[in-house]
């Protein structure tokens, strides 16, 4: 009785009701010694004085109880400080719910680090997104399942990232009604899906059968329980973005057999088919007949694809006698010479199509030998369902394309659409940035001229990862760079001001005389060279004769020393670009272009090959890349009017031009590859409100410019002293400039130097 | 520890050492290298697949004497190609492998230091030049422009070479012709040759064989059986298909016959793909992984 003491109170004071389940306290009492009791006590208090109802209580009274005896106690003693986080982000509802879905999480949860994982997340989700936390709690168990806890805190990052600062965005994500969350889930999987795979995969259809079409990946829908087909149309291909269902190791052959498949039709099959009155059974027989005829042909060169493709036959002859089971065994038959089938459907089947194989290059044995087996099937009476019929094998093509329907066909011609086709981008997401673009406030007169340039001219230049540190990885094609054209303004202005600079200039073209390229310098005393150095050949015919052995060093030779280099400058031109500089009455983002304007002028005289470039962001759907002089445009008035016309706006999200930047820069084919990142201050964008993040992400990008041999280099001021560009660009990489009005100093000498 | 060494011990060192013509040599002993030129004559006819008139037209162009261009991408016959020419020809073959840091000198002759002072040494294309021989420069466009630009004067109707260290005009003897190779594909954007010495030449355009030739080829050069080249030169016309999207160039006709030797050694087809096909052709993964899929697909 007197072990009972700890509790009795409680039962006493009725807060809890009747502790029915003794084991509850008996695990409590026996796992926790008597400091950890007593701050079980504290937290009970607590959570009692913050309002959680004695339902609430009760939760969580038995949630510890099972934590404690499965995970230990300092696992039980966890879960109070998450509760009253959710309890004071998200409502008591929420806290109370937290207890209730603890028991059957922990069945996911492995260890006591898994247990910490979940109740991190569910700690993050209640301070980003308290309206998500209930339907989140709600498909724990089942989310938990799928993903496991790492899993779980990468998506529920993954959907907070995604929200931005919207509510509705976020609970539509999280309560899985969005079909993005599905996106985001499967990529918290860590499973593979197409993208990974893409580029090999591509190659390989090219290698085979020489054929470029474009494809795309297709995310699955909510609900969609069976695993979809691919699919195509012309020289347009859809395929799965993930496989359901399939183990890791085989995705990539599930993937490769369907674009062998895609690749035999786009070879092989002929026009499109004419369905002029053939029954939906018909047309699935043709279909067939013709996934077994291109088969057959692109075998005939590639002999190796039988063992692509047979394995995924997997239909027995003591099957059912039903459609599907029919199809798929005549599938076999027809790809399988070891198969045995003595069903006399799929034998006559078999005997039609091997009959003549030369026919087989005449698309219409296809059409006529389906009909005929449809017939008999038909007299057979066997009962066919098109609605729930599913071409099988898994990696055959769904085979829309092979036929000519009444329908109008889709119209995917048009150029914008194959633009954004190749970079893979969705209708949907586009809706979503103008809404996003809505949401700003629109206050201010750069904004709007960064809104007008926006209309429409902006083209999608690529897809790029971003780093998460929380999860420590990347999240693929998270952000798209979208390539805006500058508008030339007149130049009058900007010349002006580099004028006024005259010593800079001055200093400058005395440097660039120093350092200008490719003189031939004479190489004196090598062992291997075109001429005699006559020095070294007196000196060595002096050795000989007074019997020493004379240096091998008689040559000379010519040699051009080359300023093999290239740089992108890379300018900030957010919205920050448009504060006046202390003290003066000029922006910022002035000075930038005045110290661009200087740098150009001298890299055009040197004959470095270099481009100028301006980036800003508006979420990560339009990282906003303008460029202003290309590598192989000269630096003219063109050039200075587009650099004139730069106009602030907007956020830094700088990762993702950083990465963008490393792709043009990376095509030049020079010695030395450098980006040179002028920026005003700490990267930021609207998505996202944690200041570390980007930091982080441009981190991990110049350490992926560095893999790739491309050096980042980065100026820009301090002011709140946090070294955050030490943090991104490395301890010796950066300058610190404490007055951004020495800019147009400093920017040229820096190169200078950094070059030389 | 060199200098002890008395100066007679260098005299007897050998002249030449490695393959580089007078590169970083002291003092060789004058011999009269390749005056004649017998030791440069081809002796045994070398096995050559003729794929169109190359053959016939070649013959016209060295009856004319008219500098020659070979293009064509890597390993699909040119060298032996010209080999087989010099044979039929009945002519030495001085070649050239051109790379970037070659000078004029190196083709051209340099002076060396001897026991007793300076002497000069006739390079290849002198040698070539002054006693008829084709000479073959390989891969010209390695070699720097201003290197190129000396063998202008011996492709036009002058058919000299100037020597200006030694103050000595060459006249070229009648057999002398001048046959060089270029490969297009080859970094074009880097490299490429000049207008003025494009057009001094004539030229022929060399392909990968049509299949059934290099399958010929394949089984004769390899010593394999017709049905295993035939699947080599499959195999080497999937991986052709990626030029340009992926890789730089296709497995050559060379390269199938390095596979096909190693097939002949008793290695299994695959393996002898992967050793003498995809892994000296790229190191980027996701190509590997393409070609290696496509050569099962072959297989």
């Amino acid at each position: 009785m007197t072990n009972q003491t700890p509790f009795a109170d409680l039962v006493e004071s009725g807060l809890v009701g009747d502790p029915r389940n003794g084991s509850i306290w008996r695990a409590l009492r026996q796992v926790f010694n008597a400091h950890q009791l007593a701050d079980w006590r504290a937290d009970l208090a607590r959570l009692q004085a913050s309002g959680l109802g004695p339902a609430g209580l009760e939760a969580y009274i038995r949630a510890t109880g099972t934590l404690a005896e499965k995970r230990g106690p300092l696992a039980a003693l966890a879960l109070a400080p998450c509760i009253l986080d959710v309890e004071r982000h998200a409502g008591r509802a929420a806290a109370a719910a937290l207890s209730e879905a603890t028991a059957p999480a922990l069945r996911h949860l492995g260890n006591e680090r898994d247990f910490r994982d979940w109740l991190d997340a569910v700690a993050e989700l209640a301070a980003q997104g308290p309206e998500s936390v209930a339907p989140v709690l709600a498909r724990s168990d089942g989310l938990l399942a799928e993903l496991g806890a790492h899993g779980f805190r990468a998506w529920v990052l993954g959907g907070l990232r995604a929200g931005g600062g919207d509510p509705e965005r976020r609970l539509a994500l999280f309560s899985l009604s969005d079909p993005r969350a599905f996106d985001l889930f499967e990529q918290a999987t860590g499973d593979i899906g197409f993208t990974d795979a893409e580029r090999a995969l591509k190659a390989y259809l090219i290698a085979l059968f020489r054929q470029k079409p474009f494809i795309r990946a297709v995310a699955g829908t909510p609900g969609d329980t069976l695993q979809r087909r691919a699919s195509f149309e012309r020289q347009f291909v859809q395929v799965p973005a993930r496989m359901r269902g399939v183990a890791t190791s085989s995705v990539r052959k599930v993937y490769r057999a369907m674009l062998a498949h895609i690749g035999a039709h786009l070879v092989h099959s002929g026009p499109r088919f004419q369905v002029r009155g053939l029954k939906p059974m018909q047309v699935a027989l043709v279909s067939l007949i013709e996934d077994a005829r291109v088969e057959q042909l692109a075998m005939r060169e590639l002999p190796g694809l039988f063992r692509l493709w047979a394995p995924f036959h997997t239909a027995r002859a003591d099957g059912g006698v039903t459609a599907p089971s029919l199809f798929a065994r005549l599938s076999r038959a027809l790809i399988d010479p070891n198969y045995r089938d003595d069903d006399l459907w799929v034998t006559k089947g078999r005997q039609m199509f091997f009959a003549d194989r030369e026919a087989w290059v005449d698309p219409g044995i296809s059409r006529q030998i389906g009909n005929l087996l449809g017939n008999d099937l038909g007299q057979m009476r066997i009962q066919f369902n098109p609605r729930t019929y599913r071409v099988e094998p898994l990696y055959r093509d769904d085979n829309s394309g092979l036929w000519d329907t009444d329908d109008a066909p889709p119209q995917i011609s048009d150029e914008q659409d194959v633009i954004v086709e190749t970079v893979r981008i969705e209708r949907t997401q586009d809706l979503d940035d103008h809404d996003l673009e809505s949401s700003i406030p629109d206050d201010d007169v750069g904004q709007a001229t960064a809104r007008e340039s926006r209309a429409d001219d902006g083209v999608p230049v690529g897809k790029y990862a971003e780093y998460d540190y929380l999860l420590g990885r990347e999240r693929s094609e998270w952000t798209t760079v979208v390539e805006y054209q500058p508008q030339p303004v007149d130049t009058t202005l900007l010349d002006r001001q580099v004028q006024s600079y005259g010593d800079v200039l001055n200093r400058l073209e005395n440097l660039v005389g120093a350092a200008r390229v490719s003189r031939p310098a004479r190489l004196r005393a090598r062992t291997e060279g075109d001429r005699l150095d006559l020095d070294a050949t007196i000196e060595a015919a002096i050795d000989r004769r007074a019997g020493l052995a004379p240096s091998p060093r008689v040559y000379e030779t010519t040699e051009r020393r080359n300023r093999d280099l290239s740089v992108l400058v890379l300018l900030d031109i957010s919205e920050s670009t448009k504060d006046f500089v202390k003290g003066s009455s000029t922006t910022i983002l002035t000075f930038e272009r005045i110290a661009t304007a200087l740098l150009s002028q001298a890299l055009s005289d040197l004959g470095d090959a270099f481009a100028v470039a301006a980036f800003c962001s508006n979420g990560r759907d339009d990282v906003r890349f303008y460029p202003v002089k290309g590598f192989n445009q000269p630096y003219d008035r063109d050039a200075r009017a587009r650099l004139a016309g730069l106009r602030g706006g907007l956020s830094t999200r700088i990762g993702g031009a950083l990465r963008h930047a490393g792709v043009v820069v990376g095509a030049q084919r020079t010695h030395r590859r450098l980006v040179l990142v002028v920026t005003d201050g700490e990267p930021s964008d609207i998505d996202v409100a944690d200041r570390r993040y980007f930091v982080e992400d441009a981190r991990k990008a110049v350490q992926s410019l560095a893999h790739s041999a491309i050096d980042v280099f980065g100026i820009g001021p301090d002011g709140a002293g946090t070294g955050y560009l030490g943090r991104i660009f490395g301890r010796r990489n950066f300058v610190v400039i404490d007055q951004i009005a020495r800019l147009p100093n400093k920017l040229p000498l820096l190169y200078m130097r950094l070059t030389s | 520890m060199l200098r002890t060494l008395g100066g007679s011990q260098f005299r007897e060192s050998p002249a030449f050492s490695g393959s580089g013509f007078g590169r970083g040599i002291f003092f060789p002993e004058p011999r009269e290298l390749m005056t004649n030129l017998d030791d440069y004559r081809i002796r045994e006819q070398p096995y050559y697949k003729a794929v169109g008139t190359e053959i016939a037209l070649f013959e016209a162009a060295h009856q004319a004497r008219m500098p020659m261009m070979l293009k064509g991408p890597t390993g699909c016959g040119k060298t032996r190609f010209i080999e087989f020419m010099a044979w039929r020809l009945k002519k030495p073959l001085v070649t050239v492998a051109c790379h970037e840091d070659m000078t004029a000198s190196d083709l051209v002759g340099r002076f060396l230091l001897d026991a007793n002072g300076t002497v000069w040494h006739d390079g290849p294309l002198t040698n070539a030049v002054r006693y008829g021989a084709i000479c073959y420069l390989d891969e010209i466009v390695e070699a720097r422009q201003d290197t190129t630009v000396v063998i202008h004067p011996l492709t036009d109707d002058r058919r000299i070479l100037p020597l200006e260290k030694k103050n000595e005009l060459v006249r070229a003897h009648p057999d002398f012709h001048l046959v060089i190779s270029y490969n297009p594909g080859y970094q074009s954007v880097l490299k490429d040759l000049k207008e003025s010495t494009k057009q001094r030449f004539g030229a022929i355009d060399f392909h990968y064989p049509a299949a059934d030739v290099e399958t010929e080829i394949v089984a004769h050069e390899a010593g394999i059986p017709t049905s295993a080249a035939r699947t080599l030169v499959e195999i080497g016309i999937r991986s052709r298909n990626l030029r340009g999207h992926g890789l730089d160039e296709g497995a050559s006709t060379r390269m199938l016959i390095h596979a096909g030797r190693l097939v002949a050694k008793d290695v299994s087809l695959s393996a002898a793909c992967d050793a003498a096909l995809v892994l000296p052709i790229t190191d980027d993964p996701d190509m590997r992984e393409a070609l290696k899929d496509a050569i099962a697909a072959c297989i």
